[in-house]
């Protein structure tokens, strides 16, 4: 377990080391004067120069500078955005929270309705309940997310008017940041109108999770689906039933565990895939998370905010993907000892 | 009566190339107190005839038979609860794939208490049966020779070897102390001390308790030890079945001939060296199967009307299904 331990560590910080090496090295490949893309300070004057060059230690040849640079990142200075002069640091810190609260929030609720619908599709192999859950699935898994999104604003903030199309909460509001999760931080402040904001916040949330939630959940279903099949077939199902056990009794005992063990990685990692269609979802729903950060920063070539928006998300990704693995070995010891990272 | 008596038991099967017929009009039976042998080669059925006795078969196979009787009771049209609470009592099976029948995420105390019904427990409050289930369980670890039975209880399937997993489920098949125990490939690459001491308990099981064996096996010198009658499985039909002495001594069937003929401490006229006997040819694949006698192709006998499915024939109770069985010859 240790040696595990020690390995999963080792494979974090490696990868974290390379993506701080790489998006260093991102400073010299975009365009311009790296010391412009490191600071986010255009067009200095030579006695600033001397300061970054300084600063970043660019004299003092490239390994010193690397080092330089990750003491830098760990110490939070990340340069200063070039579209708003302010820190790209604290406006990472702003908006990741954002994209991370509503991939959360479409994680729970596609875990809360995929798991029980894949299993008693899986239950009922072959019936029409599984046939109707299965088609289902397969069109929300065909549907692409920003189409699905575009549609519901169509629908239910056009045509019906119902739900608030953009950002997070009305802006009549004045939601105090405090965590970065707005429901958090309405339920924090003291403002006024709280229960009001906090229904607003909620209004708000609905499309841009439900349309994440669609795909994410189709997924699930099948995936859940699949393994509850195969376990359903085996021979120790079998012989659990030739033991004289219910129905119930087995797929309770023997069933579900043995289904949705194997599994669990592959959920788990569905959130990074579905961080990904969340900076997508964000963009059209003007949901001010990273993912529409970092767009306003490409297309204002805004390399700073790029390369630490870049780094913010996968650092995010790999942490988590790292951690979940760990505690899912913390929970489930008995799957095969893996001592090596898998793909 | 037979205990369990199977007339013309057939099994369809879907596969990628359609239905197939993996049993065809497959006959046995096995006696109370008798220990019945099911042999054949790798892939001839034996396996899907013991699912089906138990009704572990995929759903969407169609199983048809003339009869299938446990006790006088047929168990085809029985409800899936009864037809449980037979298996539960009274009638007990040892897959032939021990990893695959333990379940992998639960201890091997949880999947023995199981099996333990609860007539075999003496009154007693819901802590107590805890206990009891535990000391029932403990017994019958001993009794098919695994020692170290806290660290098998509280392991896992893949934390232990696999012939320790192997005794574990021929122990967990006898603790609901059934009628009928069948047993798919029992001692299937067990070391031959072990072997023996399996064989031995099986046999003593069958003296004392009157336990009704299923032993199926391709191990010739196991089941001359054990069995009392043998019925032969070719390709998923059963072409020949009787008592153990009889079909040593006179084999109707030329496949029944050529399988004793290749197992050498059956033939005590053999010279040092001699080659062996086998026939040519290996068993058929599903999608190739010869119509009417499946044996055929291979068979050395074999004759026009032998594209005809042969007819159950019997001399007294020595069962066969060929056209020109070995006898004619002799007489
Ligand atoms: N689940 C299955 N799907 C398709 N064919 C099967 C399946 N199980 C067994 N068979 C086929 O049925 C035949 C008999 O198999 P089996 O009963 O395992 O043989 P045995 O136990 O005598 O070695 C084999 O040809 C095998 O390919
Ligand atoms: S019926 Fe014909 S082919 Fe079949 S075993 Fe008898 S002689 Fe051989
Ligand atoms: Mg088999």
């Amino acid at each position: 377990m240790l040696v595990y331990l020690g390995r999963r560590l080792n494979l974090l910080v490696i990868t974290l080391f390379i993506l701080c090496a790489g998006s260093f090295a991102l400073a010299f490949l975009f365009p311009g004067d790296p010391l412009t893309n490191l600071s986010g300070l255009a067009n200095p004057d030579e006695q600033l120069r001397q300061q970054l060059m300084h600063k970043y230690a660019l004299d003092q040849g490239f390994f010193a500078s690397l080092w330089q640079y990750f003491q830098l990142i760990f110490a939070g200075d990340w340069g200063i955005s070039m579209r708003s002069g302010s820190s790209v640091f604290e406006e990472v810190t702003r908006t990741l929270p954002a994209s991370i609260e509503l991939s959360v929030y479409a994680m729970v609720l596609s875990l809360f309705i995929g798991l029980p619908l894949g299993i008693f599709s899986g239950l009922s192999h072959r019936k029409a309940l599984d046939r109707g859950i299965l088609s289902f699935s397969l069109i929300g898994y065909s549907v692409p997310v920003f189409w699905l999104a575009l549609l519901m604003i169509l629908v239910f903030a056009l045509k019906l008017g119902v739900l608030p199309m953009s950002d997070r909460v009305s802006l009549l509001y004045d939601v105090p940041l405090n965590t970065g999760f707005v429901l958090l931080d309405i339920l924090q402040s003291d403002m006024e109108h709280r229960e009001a904001a906090l229904q607003n916040a909620f209004a708000h949330l609905i499309l841009p999770t439900l349309s994440l939630t669609v795909f994410t959940c189709s997924l699930i279903v099948r995936l859940t689906r699949r393994s509850v099949i195969n376990v359903m077939d085996s021979d120790y199902i079998k012989a659990a039933y030739a033991k004289g056990m219910s129905r119930s009794e087995v797929v309770w005992q023997h069933g579900l565990k043995n289904a949705l063990i194997p599994i669990m990685p592959q959920l788990v990692m569905q959130f990074t895939l579905l961080m990904t269609n969340a900076m997508i979802v964000e963009v059209i729903f003007s949901w001010p998370g990273i993912g529409e950060w970092m767009i306003q920063a490409i297309y204002q070539r805004d390399f700073p905010s790029i390369r630490g928006g870049m780094l913010a998300v996968s650092v995010v990704v790999v942490s988590f993907t790292i951690s979940m693995d760990v505690l899912l070995k913390l929970l489930y010891p008995l799957s095969k000892r893996q001592l090596h990272a898998q793909v | 009566m037979p205990l369990l008596d199977i007339k013309n038991l057939t099994l369809e099967i879907d596969t990628s190339f359609g239905w197939v017929k993996a049993l065809d009009k497959v006959n046995l039976s096995v006696d109370t107190k008798e220990v019945r042998a099911l042999v054949g080669e790798s892939g001839s059925g034996k396996s899907l005839i013991v699912k089906s006795i138990i009704g572990a078969l995929p759903e969407r196979w169609k199983v048809t038979a003339d009869r299938m009787n446990w006790k006088g009771k047929d168990l085809l049209s029985m409800s899936d609860n009864q037809r449980r609470a037979i298996t539960r009592s009274e009638m007990s099976v040892v897959f032939q794939n021990p990893l695959s029948a333990l379940d992998p995420s639960a201890t091997l105390e949880e999947q023995i208490a199981e099996t333990i019904p609860d007539n075999l427990l003496d009154k007693g409050w819901f802590w107590q049966r805890r206990a009891q289930r535990h000391s029932i369980a403990v017994a019958q670890l001993h009794k098919v020779g695994i020692r170290d039975h806290e660290l098998c209880l509280k392991s896992y399937p893949h934390q232990l070897p696999e012939d320790v997993c192997q005794k574990f489920t021929i122990a967990m098949a006898l603790a609901s102390n059934p009628r009928l125990l069948i047993a798919d490939n029992p001692t299937m690459g067990m070391e031959i001390t072990t072997k023996i001491q399996i064989l031995r308990l099986l046999s003593k099981l069958n003296k004392t308790r009157e336990l009704s064996i299923l032993f199926v096996s391709h191990d010739l010198l196991a089941i001359s030890a054990m069995a009392d009658s043998m019925t032969v499985l070719y390709c998923g039909q059963s072409v020949e079945s009787g008592k153990m002495t009889q079909i040593r001594k006179r084999p109707l069937h030329p496949y029944t001939k050529a399988l004793l003929d290749s197992a050498p401490s059956f033939r005590r006229d053999l010279p040092p060296k001699a080659a062996l006997h086998c026939l040519e040819g290996t068993i058929p694949t599903l999608q190739h199967l010869p119509i009417g006698c499946r044996l055929g192709p291979r068979c050395p006998r074999a004759q026009k009307e032998c594209v005809k499915m042969p007819d159950v024939r019997r001399i007294h109770d020595h069962h066969y299904a060929c056209h020109f069985p070995l006898h004619r010859d002799k007489a």
